[in-house]
């Protein structure tokens, strides 16, 4: 994919918010991820000169949160719901489908860094199974037919 | 204060562990992730102990259970022996390849379950000794990463660290023997990088790693020692000898 090339001039704001403490690297952390939807390498090794904590320390954190993430995250974040409606429903056939529509893997952002695909547990919408959740906006009963035009949608910024 | 560990009594002061008034009376209790210089793991439960105080019976981590009031604790009880044999059951899944678990299996009887899948070629029960050691001397080269099934000890990215000195501390914290150290007389080898070995100027033998023994002399303000510590007592006792004529 396209790599966003990091300033560290962004990244000097987002640090100089908060005192140099340790206790404030996990919020740091979540306004990195914020900013460039993952935590860049260079962002990280910022951060542990700026709090003056080994790299190790927050590479651990960074590993251990779910709402972190170490690699690229696409602009638009599927979420796919693998709850137990879903799943007899047939979400993993769903999630291979937005793989082959758009050309990832399960883990992985497209080539233009638009969409990501996550794996959640329950969305609380088993009715409408099976469920995604992308930016916060839900499909209920998608079929693989009604990707393509779902994901047009969103790229276009059309989305519900 | 005076507690009563599987029928004798011990004298104690209030706040001390179990595990250490127990082993300062005779009595043995196992553990894997306890070390006197990093207290406070109590992750690996090997340790577990009955402690019946005020008709309750409870089990708990001696090596972490600071004694409040009198009481009294049983090492072998029914309940001990059967816990501890599914703690040491799942530890020797987590870590089939390490003899110390596998030795502790065998004493404490723990019994063989078919259901738990045994890790392949794994000696590490994660209890996260090395990187305490590794943190506690202020390198911080390696951490615990990820959670669940999937946590491990490594350094950030699983690439070779930029501050590891290759002092082989967390080698030497491990219970379970899980950290590969490899040395061939000129490099010691771990966490996948190498170190050159620094020799004594007297009898050659190996003093350590020319990072660490660095690391060491910069903090005290110092020169790299040029001998080993053997050699620097007998050039010592040496100057002795001559100054009194002896």
């Amino acid at each position: 994919m396209a790599v966003q090339t990091i300033s560290l001039k962004e990244i000097n704001p987002i640090l100089s918010a908060y005192p140099k403490d340790r206790r404030y690297a996990l919020a740091i952390m979540q306004d990195i991820q914020r900013r460039y939807n993952y935590i860049p390498r260079e962002a990280l090794e910022t951060l542990a000169d700026y709090i003056g904590i080994p790299l190790a320390d927050l590479y651990s954190m960074a590993t251990f949160y779910k709402a972190l993430s170490l690699k690229p995250k696409g602009k638009h974040i599927i979420k796919v719901c693998d709850g137990t409606a879903c799943h007899i429903r047939g979400s993993m056939n769903l999630v291979n489908s937005i793989c082959r529509t758009l050309g990832i893997d399960q883990d992985g952002a497209t080539e233009d860094g638009e969409f990501s695909l996550e794996l959640v547990n329950c969305v609380g919408a088993c009715a409408l199974a099976p469920v995604m959740v992308i930016d916060e906006a839900y499909y209920g009963g998608v079929t693989q037919e009604s990707l393509p035009k779902i994901f047009e949608a969103v790229r276009k910024g059309e989305a519900p | 204060m005076t507690v009563t560990i599987d029928g004798i009594p011990c004298a104690c002061e209030a706040g001390e562990y179990l595990l250490d008034i127990a082993a300062r009376n005779g009595v043995t209790i196992p553990s894997l992730c306890h070390h006197g210089g990093l207290p406070g793991q109590g992750c690996c439960r090997v340790c577990i102990v009955e402690v019946e105080q005020g008709g309750w019976k409870n089990i708990v981590a001696a090596c972490i259970y600071p004694v409040e009031r009198e009481c009294a604790v049983f090492t072998k009880s029914e309940r001990v022996i059967r816990q501890r044999g599914m703690v040491l059951s799942l530890l020797r899944a987590a870590a089939p390849e390490s003899a110390e678990v596998a030795r502790l299996c065998e004493v404490y009887d723990a019994p063989e379950y078919e259901r738990f899948v045994k890790k392949p070629k794994e000696r590490c029960i994660l209890c996260g000794l090395c990187a305490k050691a590794c943190q506690s001397l202020g390198t911080g080269a390696i951490v615990t990463v990820n959670r669940g099934v999937e946590k491990a000890v490594s350094t950030p990215y699983d690439e070779p660290s930029a501050v590891c000195a290759g002092c082989k501390s967390c080698a030497e914290v491990c219970p379970t023997g899980a950290v590969e150290v490899i040395e061939d007389g000129i490099n010691r080898t771990i966490w996948g990088k190498s170190f050159p070995l620094k020799k004594c100027g007297g009898c050659g033998a190996l003093t350590g790693t020319l990072a660490e023994l660095e690391r060491a002399a910069d903090k005290a303000g110092a020169e790299i020692p040029a001998l080993c510590n053997r050699c620097k007592q007998k050039s010592m006792s040496d100057v002795l000898a001559s100054t009194y004529g002896w």
